[in-house]
């Protein structure tokens, strides 16, 4: 039961390489952060995993099955994903759009009709209170509300279906400082309840010194670093995102997984 | 300070040029656009039209001694007001007509009517005067226009329903982002440019051949004009959503339909609404012409009391559809309000 990556490489119709031989493993459980300068490839790292980029070569195993199109079916309802624009409905209201995290496990039929069972839209209430947000916010269109409130109902949403991995690209790019400490604090609290690993993309060298359980640094698309928050020393910083550094050469942590 | 100053003195100036509002390209438009406008203006006749109603104008404002256009304006008007309310009809042609039982408003009465007729002795017509009975019904023409009236809107509503029917799945498999295969977008693409090619007169007039005189010809060729318009306009705003929330239910494996439901539709319902409501708009205008060729409604009243220039018959047909569209724009757009 793991996340795995086997010298994972992307490279784009248009000739860019955005990834080029990622190796790595994640356990159950743990919360791994992502850094790395704009460009490096975070997203499309996030994204070989529940299939909205494919791998060009190497492979991405989960839980021991490996991602291709025919397998996604399957693993995707257990890979939640927390967005940096929150891609949520504005137009709908917050329930319709936490629900919206369970139409994997729901027929088409029903879906369409909007009848979703009782235990659904029971669970739908207890994770939007676990948010941190009232009754009176059910009906409210998500437009109305802040962009820290809008990502609550985004994080209610991937938790929807408790899965076993939570991809976060960014979450928490466009709110204040406060507010970004309380999400990534919610993130880890319902992933760690849930035993779900997280995947993390981040900016902030603080943040991801307080929540991170583990590091993974890119820089152009290769893992410069891999390892505990603590060893993420100020001297290393500069190879994630000094311009100026020559080359991206692997370091004595960035071990293949 | 200083570095605003330097920045001023080291920039661009002189070697950038700032993009002008109109360059050579737009006056070469701007020519063939004159040359185009100023031909097919010769074609139409838009000299003529433009002279005569200000001519017409004129005329009616007193200004002009007189006018081809106002005379015959003036002529129809004239005979159109006012419009017929009541239905005259004599009893004897009245099948099971009995005097006791009178409908609404109803009453018996005598009229004497000149008959002109040929005397056969001297071969010469002669005016004779008759007494005959009639049922008058004061407001009985107009009860029959309000029947074909309601007629009129009701096969509006269904070749609205209907296209609406129609149009939906044209729109799924038409839109790029949701159709499962670019062969179904072509396929989808193609039907609803030949629906909405042909136009609902034409439709209808193959609908009263293959299906009879009565409104299932003009329902049906309603529908179909209309499936092509919503079906393409649908489509466009279903690949013109926002992605993001698609992405969102993808990532967690949500399919067309469950996509189509909980990230698209909640975005373009308000278009959506504004379209279909444009469509019964466009079809209550468009169900009152079909009539013309035997599809139903009121337009065949309309073209019979034309035919036998009973304008005053004509006159109430028309003030009672303008009420009619009216208050259904009043309506739409009462709704379009609320629910936006
Ligand atoms: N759909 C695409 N087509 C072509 N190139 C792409 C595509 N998506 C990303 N890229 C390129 O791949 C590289 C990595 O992009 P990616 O979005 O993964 O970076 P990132 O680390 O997420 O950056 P940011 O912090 O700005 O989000 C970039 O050079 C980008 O231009
Ligand atoms: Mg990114």
């Amino acid at each position: 039961m793991s996340l795995r990556f086997e010298h994972v490489g992307k490279r784009y119709p248009d000739g860019t390489i955005a990834l080029g031989d990622v190796s790595f493993e994640v356990p159950p459980g743990q919360f791994c952060v992502i850094l790395g300068r704009s460009g490096a490839g975070k997203s499309t790292l996030l994204r070989c995993v529940n299939g909205l980029a494919s791998p060009s070569s190497g492979r991405v195993v989960v839980d021991g099955v490996e991602v291709t199109p025919a397998t996604l079916r399957q693993l995707r309802p257990r890979i939640g994903m927390i967005h940096q624009s929150f891609n949520l409905v504005p137009r709908a209201s917050v329930a319709a759009n936490v629900i919206a995290g369970a139409l994997p496990a729901v027929s088409t039929g029903r879906a369409l009709l909007g009848l979703f069972p009782r235990a659904l839209r029971d669970k739908a209430c207890a994770l939007i209170a676990d948010v941190g947000l009232g009754q009176e916010h059910l009906p409210r269109r998500v437009a109305a509300l802040s962009g820290g409130q809008q990502q609550r109902v985004g994080i209610a949403r991937a938790f929807m279906l408790d899965p076993a991995y939570v991809l976060a690209d960014e979450p928490v790019a466009s709110l204040d400082p406060q507010t970004s400490a309380d999400i990534l604090t919610l993130i880890r609290r319902e992933a760690k309840e849930r035993g779900a690993a997280v995947l993390c993309s981040l900016h902030q060298i603080d943040l991801t010194m307080r929540f991170a359980d583990r590091v993974l640094a890119l820089r152009d698309g290769r893992i410069v670093f891999d390892g505990a928050p603590d060893a993420l020393a100020q001297s290393r910083l500069g190879r994630i995102y000094d311009a100026s550094w020559p080359e991206p050469c692997p370091l004595p942590e960035a071990v293949g997984a | 300070m200083s570095g605003i100053a330097n920045r001023t003195v080291g920039g661009p100036s002189g070697e950038w040029r700032f993009p002008t509002a109109f360059g050579w390209r737009g006056v070469l438009v701007a020519i063939v656009a004159f040359l185009i406008l100023f031909r097919t203006g010769a074609d139409v006749e838009i000299g003529r039209a433009l002279l005569q109603s200000g001519k017409g104008i004129a005329a009616g404002a007193g200004l002009a001694e007189d006018s081809q256009v106002a005379r015959g304006f003036g002529a129809i008007l004239g005979r159109m007001f006012p419009p017929q309310l009541a239905e005259v009809t004599e009893t004897g042609r009245i099948a099971g007509f009995d005097r006791d039982r009178l409908p609404w408003f109803a009453h018996v009465e005598m009229q004497t009517v000149t008959v002109q007729s040929l005397d056969p002795e001297t071969m010469r017509m002669v005016a004779s005067t008759t007494q005959r009975e009639v049922l008058v019904e004061p407001f009985g023409y107009l009860r029959q226009v309000v029947a074909k009236l309601v007629e009129t809107l009701e096969i509006a509503l269904w070749g609205t329903l209907l296209a609406v029917l129609i149009g939906a799945p044209l729109a799924f498999f038409g839109a790029r982002n949701l159709s499962p295969h670019p062969l179904l977008v072509a396929l989808s693409r193609g039907m609803v440019s030949l629906l909405r090619a042909i136009p609902e007169l034409i439709s209808a007039l193959f609908f009263v051949l293959a299906y009879g005189f009565g409104p299932a010809a003009g329902v049906l060729a309603l529908a179909l004009h209309a499936a092509g318009f919503l079906g393409k306009f649908y489509a466009e705003d279903i690949e013109n959503a926002d992605p993001g929330p698609q992405e969102a239910l993808r990532a967690i494996g949500a399919n067309r339909l469950k996509l189509l439901r909980y990230a698209i539709l909640p975005q373009v319902l308000p278009q959506y609404v504004a379209y279909t409501l444009y469509i019964l708009d466009r079809n209550v205008r468009m169900a009152t012409v079909i009539g013309l060729v035997g599809a139903g409604g009121i337009g065949l009243e309309l073209k019979g009391r034309y035919d036998l220039y009973q304008y005053a018959h004509v006159g109430t047909i028309l003030i009672a559809i303008f009420i009619l569209v009216f208050a259904l724009d009043q309506l739409s757009s009462w709704f379009r309000r609320r629910l936006i």
